[in-house]
């Protein structure tokens, strides 16, 4: 015979609710009054004709921000210069990263002083690290690198000012970067690899590329797959070492659409258009970041 | 004595989304008993434990303590200690802050609870570990805190969840006769999950039996042992457990493979059966079922031998050492009274 | 396993070659912050000079002197870094252990939120800042901070909670310690240590931050990296001073790194696998 749910019931589901929303409460609304308000404004400005070099020019624009944008080849250059720049160097980062962890694996010795090295990158500003580079390494006839090629009877070259060249360092300024990041990540993950697993291959005379391919790869492919999400998300709004290092020049050699937006915005004061253009970032990163979840759930 | 310490569920029922993981536990547990929950994993057993405990929530039903309906109450309201499977003692505090810990919550003062740390601590010979941390302990030592912590508060329930299966064999057979006289002693009603059914023997002054999210017995574990009132309890009963062979049942005796067993109890009708009959029970002897011997486990003071007769496999246990070989076929009987017969469909005891 | 010389000193090489790589461009900076102007332009490279301290007096002390930048930095920092804790280890409790209606959507807003463009925020920040005159002020500086600091510490934070087993919780509860006293007594001193390497994240975050810093500040309040640029203008670059303003700026950065760098690497490591992570 049943009985009837007692009214005591439901009260400790409710009190750890009552806790759980008195906690999170806060924060949430912070974040939710400090990133979504200014969205919608964001929003509610690319569809505005707002350019305060012209502030005679006002009102709704309806669409016609982006619109403009299909006919800008400024735009899509920024576009194509936003894939490569992102693909270049989260492609680079995991390559030489895994290479590398792979490689520091088997000297267990040496890795404390290698772990002090790979921080330094990351602690830095990327502004400074953009100066460094411009200054230092990359500058002509004094720079590091220039000296390297130099001696080695390459010449010198401009290598920030140069367009072709220019991407080309921009994009080794952030593989610089954070290249150590994915170094420490994957170094980390396969310190963690089960030895009996390859034990075991080992006896099934597995060659050491069918074992790397066989079990390496899919064991650490959960890390993988998380450093490329993160890498991604930084590398499409990589601002400050870009800007240290060429502003987005020469000319537009290095503008991604993060710069863009900026310059429009800043430079040239077209607040209107230059929101737009950072509406377009913002649903380019939301897309890539949803599609990017969703390969790491299936496997 | 007072009523301190009597539980009762009535009617508790526990969902998870759309499975039902309790059906309907009724259950009377008298102040002072050592009771244990048995039961295979899945079975309900730690969900009860965790509703007494107030951890879990009931979808419908009652918990009542002396009297009182607690159902609602939160763990910290109700009078209740628990020793956890995995301990939970607080890392980062020492055994002595550990122990006192539920006491520092009810606003003791200082010398007390340093004196009721010490009494609980000397209880359980932990008196000398009380500046330590759990991470120095051995895990026999760790479940010694996690014991005095419990007692600490002279709860009115105290409750167990499979508080030894994280010792090794040795210490776990040591702890147990620890652990019931430690709740002789204080007096204190126990309730003590376990999955392993010596423990549960051993232990108990009364066993409630948990299959698929019922209870399917309640008695002493004499009783159980002797008359289990379902074939599932049966199989998982004893050690080695219960032989369990399908048998049809005609007048008074079982027959199985051709061959009539009597079994001291008259059916009006023949009907099919589950007969279950203990491996010391099993006899080999000139005439019964016949059965080839496959293998013999040598065990110094008493054997194994692992049968098959026909597709069922058997176990005969014997004093000594075996009196047959390997390949040998030899022929099995049974006294009537050994018999246990359960119906065929529902498992339900018949005799 | 055959460990053959040539192979070992192959492998050595590649990690000399890491080391080299990573940390010579700091070194560099910091052989060139002691150097005259006149000695760093020179080549071939100087590698022995006669050092001078001339650069530093001049990024501490003298005109150019980025003291008042430090200042701003510290400020922003300190405070973005002591609200966001405060926000971000309560909600990340919740978060992590306790039930709650709504909680998988928030769960992902709040995850979102960290894959924000900075571009996408710093646009109407300064249109509305300006019209209410918080421009070159902390306050306005640090909230956009926190857009940042607060879902990665959350995140950071929610994989050390999850660390701690369940039992704790319920433990904590039977012995009547009520929710709020388990999360203090019992809950937070175990989280310790992710606490402490999530601040330092947070710290360092914020002191390196530019893009909102070079368009939300000015005059009065210009973190140190805004100040990096004073050394830089069209006709000339002043390449000792602005490495010796760089390893001033980076100091505080380059040394909680390196005696946090063990923890530093298990907090990329938790972060990396749970999630979250920002620049």
């Amino acid at each position: 015979m049943p009985l009837p749910t007692p009214a005591g019931v439901g009260t400790l589901e409710r009190q750890e609710r009552r806790f759980a929303l008195a906690l999170f409460a806060p924060a949430f609304l912070l974040l939710l009054l400090t990133t979504t308000a200014p969205l919608v404004f964001l929003a509610w400005n690319s569809l505005q004709n707002l350019d305060l070099g012209m502030p005679w020019i006002k009102g709704f624009a309806g669409l016609a921000n982006y619109a403009k944008m299909g006919g800008d080849p400024r735009f899509w250059n920024s576009l194509s210069l936003t894939l490569v720049y992102t693909a270049s160097t989260v492609a680079l980062q995991v390559l030489v990263g895994l290479s590398l962890a792979l490689l520091v694996l088997q000297i267990p010795k040496g890795q404390a002083i290698l772990r002090v090295a790979a921080i330094l990158p990351i602690v830095l500003a990327p502004v400074v690290v953009g100066l460094f580079w411009r200054t230092l390494v990359l500058a002509p006839d004094f720079g590091l690198v220039d000296l390297v090629t130099r001696a080695l009877g390459l010449g010198s070259h401009n290598w920030l000012g140069d367009p072709q060249l220019a991407l080309v360092s921009v994009i080794a300024i952030h593989t610089w970067q954070w290249t150590p990041f994915a170094f420490l990540v994957l170094l980390a993950t396969l310190a963690t690899l089960p030895p009996d697993v390859y034990e075991a291959a080992r006896l099934d005379r597995a060659s050491a590329w069918q074992r790397f391919r066989y079990i390496t790869l899919p064991l650490i492919r959960p890390a993988v797959v998380m450093v490329v999400i993160l890498r991604t998300m930084t590398a499409l709004s990589a601002f400050a070492a870009i800007f240290a290092a060429t502003g987005g020049g020469p000319g537009t050699a290095t503008e991604i659409l993060n710069l863009y937006a900026y310059r429009t915005s800043f430079t040239e004061l077209n607040i209107g258009y230059g929101s737009a253009l950072a509406m377009v970032l913002l649903a380019i990163t939301l897309g890539v970041s949803w599609l990017l979840f969703r390969r790491r759930r299936a496997p | 004595m007072s009523q301190l310490g009597n539980v009762r569920l009535q009617g508790v029922v526990k969902r998870h989304g759309e499975t039902t993981v309790l059906h309907g536990v009724d259950l009377e547990i008298r102040a002072g008993e050592f009771f244990v929950l048995l039961g295979p994993s899945g079975s309900g057993k730690t969900t009860t434990l965790r509703i007494l405990a107030g951890l879990e929530s009931v979808s419908a039903g009652q918990v009542l303590m002396d009297g009182v309906d607690v159902t609602g109450a939160e763990p910290g309201a109700r009078d209740v200690a628990m020793v956890f499977q995995s301990y939970a003692l607080y890392p980062h505090m020492t055994v002595a802050q550990n122990i006192g810990f539920p006491l520092k919550m009810i606003g003791t003062p200082k010398e007390a609870i340093a004196q009721a740390v010490a009494d609980a601590a000397a209880r359980v010979s932990i008196g000398h570990l009380l500046q330590r941390r759990p991470g120095q302990l051995s895990g026999g030592q760790q479940q010694r805190v996690a014991l005095a912590r419990a007692i600490v508060r002279q709860p009115k329930l105290f409750l167990l969840d499979e508080p030894l299966s994280n010792l090794d064999a040795k210490l776990r057979l040591e702890t147990r006769l620890e652990l019931k006289q430690l709740q002789r002693a204080l007096g204190v009603t126990a309730v003590y999950v376990t999955h392993d059914q010596e423990e549960a023997m051993t232990l108990a002054d009364r066993v409630a039996v948990f299959m698929d999210g019922r209870i399917v017995q309640v008695a002493t574990p004499r009783e159980i042992y002797s008359r289990p009132a379902q074939v599932a309890v049966a199989g998982f009963i004893g050690t080695p457990p219960m032989n369990l062979v399908p048998a049809l049942w005609r007048d008074d005796a079982v027959v199985i493979d051709g061959v009539a067993h009597p079994v001291g109890a008259r059916t009006p009708q023949t009907r099919e059966v589950t007969l279950g009959v203990r491996p010391g029970e099993l006899r080999a002897g000139g005439a019964g079922t016949e059965a080839r011997v496959e293998y013999i486990e040598e065990l110094g003071d008493h054997c194994i031998v692992d049968l098959k007769a026909g597709d069922t496999r058997l176990r005969l246990k014997a004093e000594g050492q075996a009196g047959v070989r390997e390949g040998e076929t030899i022929h099995l009987g049974f006294a009537p009274g050994a018999a246990h017969l359960f119906d065929r469909a529902s498992g339900e005891r018949l005799n | 396993m055959q460990r053959s010389v040539p192979r070992r000193v192959a492998l050595f090489a590649v990690a000399g070659l890491l080391v080299s790589v990573w940390a010579f461009p700091v070194l560099w900076a910091l052989l060139t912050s002691f150097k005259t102007e006149r000695d760093v332009l020179a080549y071939p490279p100087v590698l022995v000079f006669a050092p001078t301290l001339a650069n530093y007096r001049e990024v501490l002390f003298g005109s150019s002197s980025i003291l008042p930048n430090l200042w701003s930095s510290l400020v922003v920092s300190c405070w973005a870094t002591v609200l966001t804790m405060l926000f971000a280890l309560p909600a990340a409790y919740a978060l992590a252990r306790l039930r709650y209606p709504g909680k998988r959507a928030s769960g992902f807003f709040v995850l979102a939120t960290q894959m924000l463009p900075p571009v996408g925020l710093i646009i109407p920040y300064y249109l509305v800042l300006q019209r209410i005159g918080g421009l070159d002020s902390y306050s306005g500086l640090v909230t956009i901070y926190l857009t940042f600091s607060l879902p990665f510490a959350v995140w950071l934070m929610v994989s050390y909670f999850e660390d701690i087993p369940y039992e704790m919780e319920e433990a904590a509860l039977l012995d009547r310690a009520g929710r709020l006293r388990t999360l203090w007594y019992v809950i937070l001193p175990q989280v310790g240590g992710g606490i402490a390497v999530t601040t330092v994240f947070v710290f360092l975050n914020a002191w390196n931050e530019f893009l909102f810093a070079v368009v939300l500040g000015g005059n009065k309040v210009r973190p140190v990296t805004v100040a990096m640029f004073n050394f830089i203008s069209v006709e000339q670059t002043q390449w000792a001073r602005l490495a010796a303003g760089a390893m001033v700026a980076m100091a505080p950065v380059i040394l909680v790194g390196l005696a946090a760098q063990r923890h530093i690497v298990k907090g990329l490591t938790v972060g990396a696998v749970k999630g979250g992570g920002r620049r």
